[in-house]
């Protein structure tokens, strides 16, 4: 009778783990491929990848280019998207990341071979610097603002709200306050 | 050049910062050369060459066909200075080559790409008409890609005036003639620079204020025509007029212009930001024009000379900071810090100086001069046989810049012992590290098409994961580095084999709990069985008693 009933335990047990599922994890192991999970206590920031002026510069436009699959009818590339921001991550390395998972194409000059010594960005999804007349390419604006420096030397903090947008106008178009022959 | 503006401006916001004013006193010794030469020592220390050794060195050479690396050979050839040129060609060969096989070819939009790379291949001793091969074998044409037949793909204004600009100049190098049936002509060319002119007399890339070092450069660009009397019918947009004027009237316009904008110490201010390039291109512009920027009173102010406005800018190592502010635009030149693109654009202005007070060509004018440079036989020395003998037995993408280099050297040496022992070496040498090198691309195409997105990865993908780390774990240390993302490929393989792990315990406990379950059953089929037979037996003893 004891061991039926040790039996019957052994079997409701099995089959709770198996119901439950049989991943078995090291603490490393959970880490490393739990890193860009969203829990509530993870630090994340929200990237988005915009070329909506092109919409309204379409004759600027490479004619190479003039096509959906390289401009989406609404100028979304990638919708405020959450990423968990790990430790030292700048914009660079979040956007690397987010067209990586997202299979978006991107071209950049390394920080090495760029005179600024800083990555340049010279392309997302197709659309390069000059695709779309003399003043465009792809420009950066984190919680509303255009920061003055390139995208690998700007560190980012929870909660920050990264945007990647195209301007067809040295940033006019987007809200980027223009200095453009001021200041003499 | 070009691009770095336009790198300017595409984020431009100046955001001024006074920093204490820290720059090296101007010496009654200094020359262009000897100006020049601290620049030269100061870049051979930040590339880790020694004093005497060439600035063009390995490390410098992996920056060949870049924006970051060009400009430093075009200096250096143009002060008649002695370097590794023939590296420096074979390397940025290679590089125009392989991107000659991609389908924007050196660039998609940039014009300037070609401008500048036909630049340094002159100064480095190449032809820029026939400069590698394409992938049928043609020779490559930098000129007619690059400037007359760019419109058959893209109009070579795309990026801006300057792809004008620096396309007249490119030309121009070696005062190249246009074939009949080509896409544009000089005078197009001429025009279209021409009718960007704003109304204050310079040039912008925007706006209608004008920008020195545009200025500059369009004055550099139509220097050759300045004694042409030719006279250019054209709207000029900026005031929406029809304009008849030869390149003369425009180049004096252009620098009344310049001399209105040169400020109180000599130098100028480019998009809000006092600094040293725009002075550098002014000097250069003036030189183009043969007028001497020390002396002519247009560019002198409070007595001070352009060459004052630069030497503002030097440091006490030789080299020269962008600017005395900070220029958040351009973090990476830190004030009292020497830069390199600063440094790289002085070198030019210099080379320009020196050449004029010496009766040469102007800066961008590659035809011959009188007293050209001997053609000396090549000698492959004891130093490249023994670094040939000292490539390791494993090579790695680390030694591509020195074989590419040696072996184009060998090429061109006079014979010599060994010499077919030496080629074939090397020339195995270039096809491995050729094919690591495919090798690298095609892993990180596979990672990039295969991996993501990473949620997804399931046991499916065992095989496809487990070739990519076999591949990875067959590369060198070092060219372990090109794979990127390395991380997400680990972060797959965990993946599996956890899956994997989760499935073998899965069908372990699965079978231990039918087993558990047929023990079950058994012992309740045999207890059951039992039961029966105790009833059978006790059934018989009630019949046996009911009997008695």
């Amino acid at each position: 009778m004891k061991k039926d009933i040790l039996a019957v335990f052994g079997i409701i047990l099995i089959l709770a783990v198996l119901i439950n599922g049989t991943h078995i994890q090291s603490v490393d192991e959970y880490y490393l491929t739990h890193i860009d999970d969203i829990t509530p206590e993870s630090e994340t920031v929200t990237l988005s990848i915009r070329c909506d002026t092109v919409l309204q510069h379409y004759e600027d436009l490479d004619p190479a280019l003039r096509s959906e699959e390289f401009v989406p009818p609404d100028g979304v590339i990638l919708p405020p998207t959450e990423y968990v921001l790990r430790e030292g991550d700048t914009v660079f390395d979040i956007l690397d990341r987010a067209v990586r998972y997202n299979k978006i194409q991107m071209e950049f000059q390394g920080a090495a071979k760029s005179p600024f010594g800083s990555v340049y960005m010279q392309g997302i999804h197709y659309l390069y610097e000059f695709s779309c007349g003399p003043l465009s390419g792809w420009m950066y604006r984190v919680d509303g603002e255009f920061p003055h420096y390139g995208c690998s030397r700007y560190e980012l903090h929870d909660g920050q709200n990264i945007e990647w947008i195209y301007t067809c106008d040295l940033g006019q178009d987007i809200g980027a306050p223009w200095m453009g022959g001021q200041g003499k | 050049m070009a691009k770095h503006l336009t790198a300017w401006l595409l984020c431009a916001v100046f955001l001024l910062v006074p920093f204490s004013y820290v720059a090296y006193a101007e010496e009654a010794s200094d020359t262009p050369l000897s100006i020049a030469q601290g620049i030269i020592d100061w870049k051979k220390s930040d590339v880790d060459s020694s004093p005497n050794g060439y600035l063009l060195n390995d490390t410098f050479l992996t920056l060949a066909g870049s924006t970051a690396g060009d400009w430093y050979p075009i200096g250096l050839s143009r002060l008649g200075k002695a370097d590794n040129y023939a590296g420096y060609l074979a390397v940025l060969r290679e590089f125009v080559e392989e991107r000659y096989r991609q389908p924007g070819k050196l660039s998609a939009a940039k014009a300037t790409e070609w401008h500048r790379i036909t630049l340094s291949v002159l100064a480095a001793g190449g032809d820029p008409t026939a400069f590698g091969t394409d992938e049928n074998g043609r020779p490559i044409n930098l000129i007619a890609d690059g400037t007359y037949d760019r419109g058959k793909t893209t109009p070579l204004g795309r990026q801006g005036v300057n792809g004008w600009i620096w396309g007249l100049i490119a030309l121009d190098t070696r005062r190249y003639a246009i074939p009949a049936n080509a896409y544009y002509t000089r005078d197009a060319i001429i025009t279209e620079i021409l009718s960007e002119q704003l109304s204050d007399g310079g040039w912008a890339l925007s706006g209608n204020v004008s920008d020195p070092n545009l200025t500059a450069m369009a004055v550099q660009s139509l220097a050759p025509y300045y004694a042409d009397e030719k006279t250019y019918v054209y709207l000029r947009k900026s005031i929406n007029t029809e304009t008849k004027a030869t390149v003369r009237e425009s180049v004096d316009e252009a620098l009344a212009c310049l001399s209105v904008m040169q400020l109180a110490d000599g130098d100028f201010k480019s998009w809000g930001t006092q600094n040293v390039e725009s002075t550098d291109q002014v000097i250069i512009a003036l030189c183009c024009l043969g007028i001497d920027p020390l002396t002519d009173a247009r560019f002198i102010k409070n007595g001070h000379t352009l060459l004052d406005g630069v030497l503002c800018y030097r440091q006490s190592d030789g080299g020269f900071a962008h600017s005395f502010i900070f220029d958040p635009e351009n973090p990476n030149a830190l004030p009292g810090q020497s830069d390199s693109m600063a440094g790289e654009q002085t070198l030019l202005a210099m080379a320009a100086l020196w050449r004029q007070q010496n009766g040469m060509r102007t800066l961008y004018d590659f035809r011959p001069e009188a007293s050209a440079a001997s053609n000396a036989q090549t000698v492959f020395s004891d130093a490249d046989k023994r670094a040939v003998d000292s490539l390791p037995a494993r090579l790695t993408t680390e030694q591509y810049v020195t074989v590419t280099a040696l072996l184009d050297k060998l090429e061109r040496s006079a014979d010599f012992a060994n010499k077919e022992a030496y080629r074939q070496k090397l020339t195995a040498a270039k096809e491995q590290i050729a094919k690591i090198r495919d090798e690298i691309d095609d892993l990180n195409a596979q990672i990039q098409e295969k991996l993501y997105p990473l949620e997804s990865i399931s046991l499916r993908d065992k095989q496809t994961v487990d070739a990519i780390v076999e591949r990875y774990h067959a590369l060198s240390d070092f060219d372990r580095t090109k794979i990127a993302h390395w991380e997400d490929v680990v972060k797959a393989k965990t993946q599996i084999e956890g899956l994997l792990r989760g499935l073998i315990i899965g069908v372990a406990l699965g079978a231990v709990a039918i087993l558990l379950t047929i023990f079950l059953i058994c012992r309740i089929c045999k207890k059951r069985r039992r039961k029966t037979k105790e009833m059978e037996e006790l059934a018989a003893q009630f019949a046996d008693e009911d009997e008695a």
